[in-house]
């Protein structure tokens, strides 16, 4: 080490040293906390915390496939994936022949976060999947700040969701805590990527299944 | 000779290599810490760490590279950011050689972004010889912690001390 000659100019430097350290430190420690689950966050209707804080069709359900879909409203493949593949999906939803999870990230951005607790107040309303369906078909592109709050809420009475309540629910940011335990599990469950498609557990074949309507078919028929 | 010369231009030198691998560690820093979820994601998609610790990684990186890139750019405490950053920059290139060796295809995160890319757009050469390039200026910086309008006033110009 170098000789260190007390002094003014080293007094300086250990301070400066001690700010920039001290201040990151303030603020990844809240950081750290705030990515931890948040058990007393207020989840909306059919959310269960045991699979992974989704948004659960038919959970009542045994002996069908369990098709969990990570998804990011702002994610542009999303969209595609669902222009594939959700008219099959939401038919096996309403035929009750499997329990599908809706996982809500929003790794991109804050826009995303707006469009997972607008999705969670339409879920609701029992309309998370014509919501789902509206925001895709809407999709602007990433955080051009398209997707504020009052065009959401729009959006949704375009879908038909007109009550004061999902209104208030979207503009008060009511799933904000949800959404962020959402990231959580999606983080926990090892998604490094939107879409994620995992049937009963198992990750289908990113190559080859997703955007083939077939071939995704087959996929959900062998569980 | 090399001696003489580097007595002479080596506190330019330490400068120079403080605020290319500062510039660097602060970039990146600022560009991860917009989205943290995606940070996280680009430690997960390198398959080397466990979930629960690549998470925290996750967090902890940006704010690590911030702390560790203002440090050397106003030059404070050279030895040690120096030295902890000729690590970071050889654990980088460690995760990305073995994410290459295992025919991974991932966005290397460096800059924000990360997680699977599309197979065959991964581009891991150009990433090792800037994250190697940027630990031997580590390295140096560790060795020679003198440099020009550094906070750091441990030796006087007159008796230079390298170690």
């Amino acid at each position: 080490m170098a000789k260190n000659q007390p002094g003014k100019d080293n007094f300086t430097r250990n301070l400066v040293i001690g700010v920039v350290v001290g201040v990151l430190l303030i603020m990844v420690v809240p950081t750290l906390i705030s990515k931890q689950t948040n058990t007393s966050a207020k989840i909306p209707a059919s959310v269960s915390a045991d699979r992974g804080y989704g948004i659960v069709f038919n959970g009542e359900l045994s002996g069908v496939p369990v098709i969990d879909i990570y998804e990011d409203f702002q994610c542009p493949v999303c969209a595609q994936f669902e222009g594939v593949q959700g008219d099959y999906i939401e038919s096996l939803i309403s035929a009750k022949k499997a329990t599908v999870v809706y996982h809500t990230l929003s790794f991109l951005g804050p826009e995303s976060v707006n469009a997972a607790n607008a999705a969670a107040c339409a879920a609701d309303e029992g309309e998370f999947l014509s919501f789902h369906r509206s925001l895709y078909a809407n999709q602007p592109a990433e955080n051009t700040g398209v997707w504020s709050n009052d065009v959401l809420v729009v959006l949704g009475q375009a879908t038909g969701i007109d009550s004061k309540k999902f209104a208030s629910c979207v503009n008060n940011m009511d799933y904000k805590d949800w959404v962020s335990n959402a990231a959580t599990a999606g983080a926990q469950a090892n998604v490094n990527s939107t879409p994620t498609v995992f049937i009963d557990g198992k990750e289908i074949d990113r190559q080859t299944e997703y955007y083939d309507v077939i071939k995704f078919k087959s996929a959900v028929e062998r569980g | 000779m090399i001696k003489s010369l580097h007595s002479k231009y080596g506190a330019w030198l330490g400068l120079i290599s403080r605020l290319i691998v500062g510039g660097v560690l602060l970039a990146a820093g600022l560009l991860k810490f917009q989205q943290l979820d995606k940070s996280q994601m680009a430690v997960r998609a390198y398959e080397l760490l466990p979930i629960g610790f690549a998470n925290v990684v996750g967090i902890i990186l940006p704010y690590a590279e911030i702390a560790m890139g203002v440090l050397l750019i106003i030059g404070a405490a050279l030895r040690i950011t120096g030295g902890l950053s000729a690590l970071l920059m050889i654990a980088f290139t460690i995760g990305i050689a073995q994410a290459w060796a295992r025919g991974l295809s991932i966005d290397c995160g460096c800059f924000g972004g990360g997680g699977q890319v599309e197979p065959g757009t991964a581009n891991y050469l150009p990433e090792i010889l800037r994250d190697c390039g940027l630990a031997l200026l580590s390295i140096y910086l560790f060795l020679f912690p003198q440099s020009k309008f550094g906070l750091d006033k441990t030796t006087t110009s007159g008796e230079r001390d390298n170690g």
